[in-house]
């Protein structure tokens, strides 16, 4: 498939591996970068995490000038300010991140307020903006297999006085080095290996078959597929997996890539509303609307999904489905994912199990139905769509 | 050696623009008749900031049209942008606005193809799409609306209805659901 007109970019050099962490020094040196801010979160560091991190830094003769751990679960504009005026103050000239989605999303945010020069974030705020002058180098190393925010050109920031979560899309805020190491994610516990993978399994499938869908990012959601289905299962089963880990690790930022290009669509739109609404985490609400909402947009992307059988199913189960069976198909591999998952590791399967009652769902549905991702979905969705799809998922 | 670049003046992007501008400032009367006409649009609008501007605009230099907020409503300011707006659409060329502005393309495709930037928040940016897609409803006939809006057209009132309110704001407007 090839789109009329398209725009892909994917600015980040990848380190993926054994001792990746250990490269970074060498990646900084080569940005000209010689003192370094380390933006991470308490939990990270009580854990080890950023240690290893620092201990690679020091290794390399790259001056920490200071370690801001205070990132809290949720990036917001007054963390995002604070680290960069600790950042000015300690005369830093690069960002190393080391965290998941809120301490990458809070990197990406000081980098764009020392860009702009200092300007209030909340007049930065817009999408495919050019944000400032010159952008202050930043190496991002994830501690989830998931997001794929080490590759992704978003950020939200919430604003705490004004009550506002801000969004913000632009090439310019895909990190310089995004690190892949599977150390930094052997410690993650089964149940959230499941739901993250199936998060960046989500991307990848939305990604795929999204209004700005490209060879380009077709080729990343592919290979992101294809790991996942190789791999989540043996990452959930045994942490220790190296293999396993950095496969996922890979599969999460190759989702990345393809949906910072090509968008996610209705299964996010849904998603942030079941979070807004009923505070449920992304990746469990991923993994039960996706093959939802996969099955609501069968009628536009089945041609989509059914490629999609090889990547999700394997070349036997591809090549012995008709053509006319092969969408379908896709999404009962997504479904039998799912499945075992939840016998593994309690991967919930319904939207009940993840604690919605029937009464939040119009709330949900509204919300869904004004969502940013909603827009850049193939079939269009209201809110009375969006509500029978939750109903089926309930 | 000099390497002077003369162009030239050329007739079909002047025509362009041009039209353009005509197109804009339909745009712009449109909505703010659509906020009269139609209460999915005053519902999108209640959203928004109070005293909320909005330009849309053709880089570097091209036509733009700009609406304002006020008390509920929407006011059209016409071209140029007098003031800074709180949400701005930069179309980056005019060959990639033309489509839109001709109704030969969607406005979320449009997005999607990197064709235009916002600047301003993004949830403010998706309303004023919702709003847009309701005010080409209005003005283009359902064989193109069929193209470029994500579902089926919708209108409260008439095409006719939709254009005396346009071109005469101050015209009174049938009650919501009069399609005659």
């Amino acid at each position: 498939m090839i789109p009329p007109y398209y725009e892909f970019a994917n600015t980040a050099k990848v380190l993926s591996g054994d001792k990746a962490i250990e490269n970074i020094p060498f990646e900084l040196r080569n940005l000209r970068c010689e003192r370094v801010l380390v933006v991470t979160n308490k939990d990270l560091r009580r854990l080890g995490y950023a240690d290893i991190v620092l201990g690679a830094l020091a290794d390399g003769r790259i001056e920490v000038a200071a370690v801001f751990d205070d990132v809290p679960i949720d990036s917001s504009v007054d963390v995002v300010n604070e680290v960069a005026r600790v950042f000015t103050e300690k005369r830093c000239d690069a960002m190393v991140a080391v965290g998941g989605g809120s301490v990458l999303d809070t990197a990406k945010g000081v980098r764009i307020v020392l860009s702009a020069g200092g300007e209030d974030l909340m007049e930065l705020r817009g999408a495919d903006r050019l944000i400032g002058r010159f952008l202050t180098p930043l190496v991002a190393v994830p501690t989830t297999a998931g997001t794929g925010s080490e590759v992704t050109g978003v950020a939200v920031i919430k604003d705490t006085h004004r009550h506002v979560k801000m969004g913000f899309a632009s090439f310019d805020l895909v990190p310089d080095v995004a690190v892949l190491d599977p150390r930094m994610t052997a410690g993650l516990p089964p149940r959230l290996t499941a739901s993250t993978g199936m998060d960046a399994l989500t991307h990848a499938v939305e990604a795929f078959s999204c209004r700005q869908a490209n060879p380009l990012s077709d080729g990343y959601a592919r290979a992101a597929i294809d790991l996942v289905r190789e791999h989540l299962p043996r990452a959930v089963a045994d942490g220790r997996d190296t293999t396993g880990r950095l496969a996922m690790a890979n599969a999460a930022l190759l989702a990345g890539v393809s949906f910072s290009n090509s968008m996610v669509g209705i299964v996010h739109a849904m998603g942030h509303a079941c979070g807004g609404v009923a505070n449920v985490p992304h990746g469990d609400a991923m993994a039960v609307l996706l093959p939802h909402g996969m099955r609501f947009n069968l009628q536009v992307a089945r041609d989509r999904y059914a490629e999609l059988l090889l990547h999700l199913a394997g070349s036997e189960v591809f090549a012995s489905t008709p053509k006319e069976k092969r969408a379908e198909a896709s999404i009962d591999a997504v479904r039998a994912l799912l499945s075992s998952l939840h016998e593994s590791v309690g991967q919930p399967t319904t939207l009940s199990e993840c604690g919605i009652v029937a009464e939040q769902l119009p709330e949900i549905a509204q919300a869904a139905a004004i969502d940013g991702a909603i827009s850049m979905n193939p079939r269009f969705a209201g809110a009375s769509e969006i509500l029978d799809i939750l109903k089926a998922a309930l | 050696m000099r390497a002077d670049v003369d162009v030239g003046p050329d007739p079909v992007r002047a025509m362009k623009r041009a039209l353009a501008a005509v197109v804009f400032w339909v745009l712009g009367r449109g909505l703010v008749a659509s906020c009269r006409l139609d209460s999915r649009v005053r519902r999108e609008v209640a959203t928004w900031p109070a005293d909320t501007i909005v330009t849309l605009e053709i880089a570097p230099d091209g036509p733009s049209t700009t609406v304002r907020l006020e008390n509920g409503r929407l006011t059209a300011l016409g071209a140029g942008r007098p003031v800074p707006a709180t949400l701005l659409v930069t179309f980056k060329n005019i060959d990639g606005a033309f489509p839109v502005l001709l109704g030969m393309k969607g406005v979320l495709q449009s997005f999607a193809e990197h064709r235009a930037s916002l600047s301003g928040d993004v949830g403010l940016g998706i309303s004023l799409v919702r709003c847009l897609h309701i005010v080409e409803g209005y003005l283009f006939p359902d064989l193109m609306n069929r193209r470029i809006l994500p579902g089926k057209a919708e209108r409260r009132v008439s095409h006719v209805h939709a254009y005396v309110a346009l071109l005469k704001p101050t015209a009174d407007l049938p009650a919501e659901g009069a399609r005659s």
